[in-house]
């Protein structure tokens, strides 16, 4: 799984421009899958049979899409001006490499030398609007033969292992659910499952609505990485959750109201299996869930992360053990889910 | 010269103040085809010598730094590192930067940073200070005391690379890209008769106090000196008023710290090569190695010519390649200029 994961974060995929992600994944599921189909908005939905009928009921879901940059427009002396899409805090954009457009243009997001900055304007992040792209163009012209406005950009970072267990890539939100999600689609699956690779998740979990209405699920479980804020001088109310401490498995985020039962049923399913778990232990962020969650008449959902630091920035890191557990412990779901759902979800509030 | 290739070897390497043995011993192999004898000083400067065969010929030095700006580990703290900066560090670069550690073997890091996630706006219009940040080495705390004891240096991760078709982009271009030049001025001189003793410096230590110049000028002990550096580029950010342009020639300085005599030839010869060159006015030190070279023994005449550069001591510096083969063509007319008994205040 890990060399999936390995190439999946090499692949480019900010909200709105997944194609080179949809079709890689494409690629792997379609000897694999029983049927699949891209959708409007970019989300590839892949059904796959499994030992009992349980057709549409359960649905896995995670997002190609990650965090990037756009072209807003193309300055006279050929430097581009950009936006974020999805949530970046700009202070990880400075000096960093990126790559625009189809043609993967390289360019720099620059700032004056250090030398040249005022005591008092060091002490502040420089304004997006203040930001710009150098891709070495020496003029407007020269910078239209290569990228236009609406172009989209990728961060740039090497795959690899980090540290002692640990793997540092760009994008682990949410390649890491992706890769879990082929890894199942190789295996004999205890029930029908449809695994909705989501796009633009990042933007305002736009897939989710189209994928959880196609799909109409009854149970969902969202595939996912969360904020990993264990830094020294951090509080400990903060921090949220740990790399290594296992898959984080959510009662409430800044979202969603989780399914109690489905969390306490995969806090049983780690428990009696030993594997390690945690949750969140600070209310922030959301995923597909909460969208999934209000789809037609509503869907039970439950989310399971990987505890990742530096979350949409270039370099994240996150637990190779925890993404294994991850995998470990959605196929325990998948079994105790292929005994429940083949007969229908029942209706079990009291 | 091909920039590109050069560069490219010579910027991947990690060579902090005072931590440069990796950069040298590259400088001190790429010299050697090129002059008649290479050696090291007691404090880590290369140094090429081509000899023009007379004795008491006077000696002309060309120095470029080795060392790049970069960081020490200071301390732990749960397993992550705390730091200081190596030379001029903009804080404003670090939130998630990518680190080499130079332990034996080095080992990668990311420099710490919180999520938007758990952040309020007002927190992210904040630069963080050096004081607040951390390297995270992917270790536990008894691991990483083990492995990246206090003390141990490093540098951003990264190289160079082409940026558009006429720029080059990477770490350390500070100063490596002046030292590919002195190489591609040699080049340009091989098999020439010279009218000086040539000394060209790959010098250390220069982002944190000019250290490795100065002891290396006592040694040389040369009557002229030209010192190689970047000088900043323009960029949209900047005043016009502070930078020069990328491909607009190389930087020609003048003032206190730049023998007249030497300044006006190196004009007069750009005219006569009909390149573009620009001038750079500096009421006080130059903020080279030219400012202690200048003060070396009982004096030496110094010049400092500077190839523009964007975002200085950043890991994405960005340079023009005619630039640089404009500045190793110049200071090769430079060195063949050179007449016996020359002037030089």
């Amino acid at each position: 799984m890990l060399n999936t994961l390995k190439e999946l974060c090499l692949l480019n995929g900010v909200s709105g421009d997944e194609d080179e992600v949809r079709r890689y994944l494409v690629s792997r599921v379609k000897s694999r899958a029983t049927h699949f189909h891209a959708d409007a908005i970019g989300n590839l939905i892949v059904f796959k049979k499994g030992k009992k009928s349980t057709g549409n009921r359960l649905m896995l879901a995670a997002h190609m899409d990650e965090v990037g940059i756009i072209v807003t427009r193309i300055t006279e002396d050929g430097f581009l001006k950009f936006d974020f899409v999805g949530g970046v805090d700009r202070r990880v954009a400075i000096g960093k490499p990126v790559v625009i457009g189809k043609k993967k243009v390289p360019g720099v997001i620059g700032l004056k030398a250090v030398h040249l900055v005022s005591r008092e304007e060091r002490k502040k992040a420089p304004k997006t609007e203040s930001l710009y792209i150098d891709i070495g163009a020496k003029d407007k012209a020269s910078a239209e033969k290569l990228v236009e406005p609406g172009d989209y950009g990728a961060f740039v970072c090497q795959p690899e292992e980090f540290g002692d267990g640990l793997f540092k890539a760009r994008a682990i939100d949410d390649r890491v659910g992706c890769a879990i999600m082929l890894k199942l689609l190789e295996e004999d699956l205890p029930l029908d499952v449809t695994f909705a690779f989501t796009a633009q998740e990042e933007v305002g979990t736009r897939g989710a609505f189209g994928a959880a209405f196609s799909v109409t699920p009854q149970v969902a479980l969202v595939l996912e990485t969360t904020t990993a804020a264990g830094l020294p001088g951090v509080e400990d109310h903060r921090r949220v959750c740990a790399p290594g401490k296992g898959p984080v498995i959510s009662y409430m985020d800044g979202s969603t109201i989780y399914d109690r039962e489905l969390f306490e049923t995969l806090r049983r399913l780690s428990e009696e299996n030993g594997i390690p778990w945690q949750t969140k232990e600070y209310i922030a962020g959301g995923n597909d869930a909460r969208t999934i969650q209000r789809s037609k008449a509503g869907v039970r959902v439950a989310a399971m992360s990987a505890a990742t630091r530096y979350l949409h920035a270039p370099a994240s890191v996150g637990s190779v053990a925890d993404f294994e557990h991850m995998l470990q412990l959605t196929r325990l779901f998948l079994a105790e889910m292929a005994q429940r759902l083949e007969e229908g979800i029942k209706i079990e509030r009291e | 010269m091909n920039y590109e290739d050069m560069l490219g070897r010579l910027c991947v390497l990690s060579g902090p103040s005072g931590f440069e043995t990796h950069v040298t011993r590259a400088a001190a192999e790429l010299l050697r085809p090129l002059v008649d004898e290479v050696h090291t000083t007691r404090l880590g400067s290369v140094v090429g010598v081509r000899r023009r065969g007379r004795e008491n010929a006077p000696r002309l030095l060309l120095d470029a730094h080795l060392d790049e700006i970069g960081f020490m580990v200071i301390g732990h703290d749960e397993g992550f590192l705390r730091f200081a900066p190596l030379g001029g560090v903009d804080p404003r670069m670090l939130p998630d930067r990518e680190v080499v550690i130079l332990t034996d073997p080095p080992i990668h890091g990311v420099v710490a940073c919180l999520p938007p996630h758990v952040q309020t706006a007002g927190d992210m219009d904040k630069s963080l200070p050096v004081k607040d940040l951390y390297i995270d080495v992917g270790l536990s705390r008894e691991e990483a005391e083990k492995r990246v004891p206090v003390g141990t240096p490093a540098t951003y991760r990264g190289g160079c690379a082409p940026l558009g078709e006429d720029l080059l982009s990477g770490k350390a271009l500070d100063d490596r890209c002046g030292f590919a030049v002195l190489l591609d001025v040699l080049e340009r001189l091989k098999g020439k008769e010279l009218p000086v003793d040539l000394y060209v410096l790959g010098s250390t230590q220069e982002e944190t106090h000019s250290t490795g110049a100065i002891t290396a000028a006592y040694e040389i002990a040369p009557q002229m000196c030209v010192a190689v550096d970047v000088t900043h580029g323009d960029s949209p950010d900047a005043s016009k008023h502070e930078t020069f342009k990328l491909g607009g020639g190389p930087v020609i300085g003048v003032g206190p710290n730049c023998a007249r005599s030497l300044s006006g030839r190196l004009k007069e010869l750009a005219k006569e090569l009909d390149m573009p060159i620009q001038l750079e006015v500096m009421s006080g030190s130059s903020g080279t190695n030219a400012w202690p070279i200048q003060v070396s023994r009982e004096g030496v005449a110094t010049a400092v010519v500077s190839i523009p550069e964007r975002y200085m001591h950043t890991p994405v510096e960005v340079v023009h390649r005619k630039d640089l083969e404009d500045t190793a063509k110049l200071l090769a007319a430079f060195v063949e200029s050179l007449g016996e008994g020359e002037e030089t205040c």
